[in-house]
């Protein structure tokens, strides 16, 4: 007991006289950003396939703290081909024009109990907005640290799904946008 | 003649038949003309409808066939027994295809990620996970239960018709809602 007390306390250590403010890696193959709109009443999900992400996170030292996200627009899944196809013209995101939508966090408030606000300015189609991102961490079997939060964005700020696809008749503005960030153990 | 037109089918199965009849033109119509439309909100809305009527189909077939249980529909009209063993054969495939293909159209929305909701109001449970290669399959399937039941509905209502204008016997009147025919019961 003492002894693995002390070999954690050694690790501590060690991570404190690294460079504390390099980025932890995150797996993504455990991670997911994943995201729902209503079409015609109906719950249609997605997500991307590709993006990538460079987290900074230390409880103790949240001002050191940061998130940026990068997603490549046209790696998006949805229900067919030709809704990916749809969704990567003009009308929605413009893949051709603007390929990565960002996301760069500005603050992070601790709200206690294992749970964070993330605020960040994201940019998509060349528009950004202001938003955030309420995250709630857990740890898995494994030890991993697991961040997940949901937000809602509107697809009309973003001139996303324009002309014909306006109408919120059709697919709501509001978008939930599910994402599941997995880092490994704090060192 | 005047003999076979009491041997016509009950008020509830002719009603079920036509309705029937109204929702599968409708709804092949409907299928055929929205897949080669490009992605826009009418596409989405046409789908849409597209599965709401197949629900009904399934719904309503459901409906006939009970109703068949409890009340047998009149006997066919004489005919050579090839005719006889034919036409029984193509009933049971209607109904076979009537029930088949809604749920090969849910089985593909389901494997493409998208829920049916009823008449935009009652969420359908998902059958099987999204999976695309799954949903290629089951595209192909419904598309050729489909071309089926289109080919049978033609020699359904060929067959029909032959009786009527050719062999002149009852076959089409007792699925007629009114008696058409000079025959009327006297």
């Amino acid at each position: 007991m003492n002894l693995s007390r002390l070999a954690r306390l050694t690790v501590t250590a060690i991570a404190l006289a690294a460079p504390s403010a390099d980025a932890q890696d995150v797996m993504v193959d455990k991670s997911e950003i994943r995201f729902v709109a209503k079409q015609l009443g109906v719950n249609v999900d997605g997500r991307f396939r590709k993006w990538k992400a460079s987290v900074v996170f230390l409880p103790s030292d949240l001002a050191k703290s940061k998130a940026e996200f990068d997603i490549d627009l046209a790696s998006i899944d949805l229900a067919s081909e030709d809704s990916e196809k749809e969704i990567r013209a003009t009308l929605w995101f413009d893949t051709a024009k603007f390929p990565v939508a960002h996301f760069s966090s500005t603050a992070i408030k601790d709200l206690g109990g294992d749970k964070y606000e993330i605020a960040g300015a994201l940019t998509i189609k060349g528009v950004k907005r202001d938003v955030v991102v309420p995250i709630a961490i857990r740890k898995d079997a494994a030890g991993n640290r697991v961040g997940e939060g949901t937000f809602t964005l509107k697809r009309l700020d973003f001139n996303i799904g324009t002309g014909m696809w306006a109408d919120t008749t059709t697919v709501t503005n509001e978008v939930a946008v599910r994402i599941r960030i997995v880092l490994p153990p704090a060192a | 003649m005047l003999r076979f037109v009491d041997a016509r089918y009950g008020g509830v199965a002719i009603a079920l038949h036509w309705l029937t009849v109204v929702l599968v033109v409708a709804n092949l119509t409907l299928g055929v003309s929205m897949v080669p439309l490009p992605l826009s909100p009418r596409k989405l809305q046409w789908y849409a409808w597209h599965k709401w009527i197949g629900i009904t189909v399934f719904i309503v077939t459901c409906l006939r066939l009970a109703w068949r249980k409890s009340h047998r529909p009149p006997p066919l009209v004489p005919m050579p027994d090839w005719q006889r063993r034919v036409a029984d054969t193509s009933h049971l495939l209607l109904y076979t295809l009537l029930t088949l293909i809604p749920i090969s159209g849910w089985l593909y929305s389901s494997s493409t990620g998208v829920q049916v909701v009823y008449l935009g109001l009652f969420p359908l449970p998902d059958l099987v996970p999204k999976d695309r290669t799954l949903a290629t399959i089951l595209k192909w399937t419904h598309y050729g239960l489909n071309s089926t039941l289109f080919a049978l509905v033609v020699v359904h209502a060929l067959a029909a018709l032959k009786h009527h204008f050719i062999d002149r016997d009852g076959t089409l009147t007792r699925m007629l809602p009114v008696e058409w025919t000079r025959s009327r019961r006297s």
